[in-house]
């Protein structure tokens, strides 16, 4: 009678333990993530830079035969507009903008793209496209050279080609892993993603640079860098506002991020080097936004702009 | 929104999995100690070919074996281990708990028929439900122990 109640009272016999490892799996995780993720973007960020410098060094012919088999991939055929006035207007503003003794590698070749948003972009093997909704919206030649300068500028310094050399490198780079692919859920789509998003644009410096060659020409061309600006300005002031402007714009954005520090950026250097930033206003083609700038039924604000 | 989904979804998942899975691990563990504490007079022995066995009146196969699934937050911290190698924390707590649990079983069954003590148990594992296209990624575990138990 004693022993049993002293035995539900006794301390329970120790059960041997397996040997498992001591850790707090959240703790091991971290740990974990942080190592790969680290790892992983530093490798992929040197490839990266190393693919750049390899881009660099392709013949300019070479850039020719990627830009044409990229084509196809960046323009379909309904949205090329082929044989129009407009077409060798900018042809003839985009020749006019490098100064005499400047090489370009390649040809340039002019695509204007019918398109309601509004963008402009240079590609591999000089391909430069225009939206047709940049025309309805620019409203001086001043801020359409300006564009046409900053993408330019991106040929000149090869930009095209590294953001290339650097994309291949992270798909690559994915590919080899086994990431990026639908298979593997969770993780591993984090760190494709903070590939993706490296390689969404080009580099703070290299859209500066851009600027600042676009910049340079505009002032080379027009003596003045006045107005050529202003588009960035509206654009910038359009985009803190809720609009149908602003869907239109979000691609423009995304691929040139665009912000106060930049136009103050390049307001500062004008004034160091004394570049005179007031001037005449140079207008646009009448109809610049109309098929092969003849007169054609815009909408009323768009109209007006059109005109001057 | 893409993009938003690629990130909220796995993570949804892998704080399912953590909060569930650990869960469900602390209980598991609950379990098999009471229960071994329960069981720890019937010992489980091994002979070795030369020695004697201890005489007995009947003996009998005895076999438990039981699947543990992992889980998301598990699969994921193995596969960044896989990346940079080293020792699979999250997997250990995953077999011990299997072997355990399929010994337990085994020795229930041996107990309930009244074995005294259990001969030369042996313990396998196979991993089920991974997937396919010869990965090695274990979709769950399943542990089998057998042993002769005599009375």
């Amino acid at each position: 009678m004693l022993t049993a109640i002293l035995s539900k009272y006794k301390k329970p016999k120790k059960v041997p333990e397996g040997n498992v490892s001591a850790h707090h799996p959240l703790t091991n995780f971290a740990y974990l993530l942080g190592t790969v993720l680290i790892v992983s973007l530093l490798i992929l960020w040197t490839l990266g830079l190393f693919a750049q410098w390899v881009a660099t060094q392709i013949s300019p012919e070479t850039e020719s035969q990627i830009g044409e088999m990229l084509l196809p991939m960046l323009l379909s055929e309904e949205e090329a507009i082929v044989d129009d006035k407009r077409i060798q207007y900018l042809e003839g503003l985009l020749a006019s903008l490098p100064q005499s003794d400047e090489s370009i590698r390649l040809p340039l070749t002019l695509h204007l793209v019918d398109s309601e948003v509004i963008n402009a972009a240079i590609s591999v093997g000089g391909h430069v496209f225009i939206h047709t909704a940049l025309l309805k919206e620019v409203e001086s030649e001043n801020e359409l050279a300006f564009i046409l300068g900053h993408e330019l500028g991106h040929f000149q310094a090869y930009d095209p080609v590294k953001s290339l050399g650097r994309s291949l490198v992270f798909i690559v780079g994915f590919m080899a892993v086994g990431f990026g692919t639908s298979e593997t859920g969770g993780i591993p789509d984090i760190v494709s993603l903070t590939g993706n998003m490296t390689q969404l644009s080009y580099s703070r410096t290299q859209e500066e640079d851009a600027d600042l060659y676009g910049l340079y020409r505009i002032i080379n061309r027009y003596g003045h860098g006045g107005q050529s600006l202003d588009f960035f300005k509206r654009l910038d002031e359009a985009s803190r506002e809720q609009g149908k402007l602003r869907l239109r714009l979000s691609q423009y954005f995304s691929s040139h991020p665009l912000s106060k520090d930049r136009i103050n950026y390049l307001k500062e250097v004008a004034e160091e080097k004394g570049w005179d930033m007031e001037g005449q206003l140079t207008p646009l083609p009448k109809w610049i936004a109309c098929p092969n700038m003849e007169f054609c039924d815009l909408d009323e604000e768009e109209g007006e702009k059109g005109k001057e | 929104m893409d993009i938003l989904l690629q990130i909220i979804i796995p993570l949804v998942l892998l704080i399912l999995g953590y909060l569930s899975g650990s869960y469900l691990e602390k209980r598991h563990y609950q379990s098999i100690r009471e229960r071994e504490r329960k069981m720890l007079h019937v010992p489980l022995v091994t002979f070795g070919a030369k020695q004697t066995l201890p005489k007995a009146h009947e003996a009998q196969l005895f076999v438990g074996t039981v699947v543990i699934s992992i889980d998301y937050f598990k699969k994921i911290s193995a596969m960044l281990r896989n990346l940079v190698g080293g020792r699979i924390k999250v997997y250990e707590s995953l077999l011990d708990r299997g072997r355990r649990e399929a010994l337990l079983r085994m020795k229930e069954d041996a107990m309930a028929w009244g074995a005294t003590q259990v001969l030369n148990v042996r313990l396998e594992t196979a991993t089920i439900g991974g997937r396919s296209g010869g990965s090695t990624d274990p979709g769950s575990v399943e542990v089998i122990a057998y042993g002769t138990g005599i009375r």
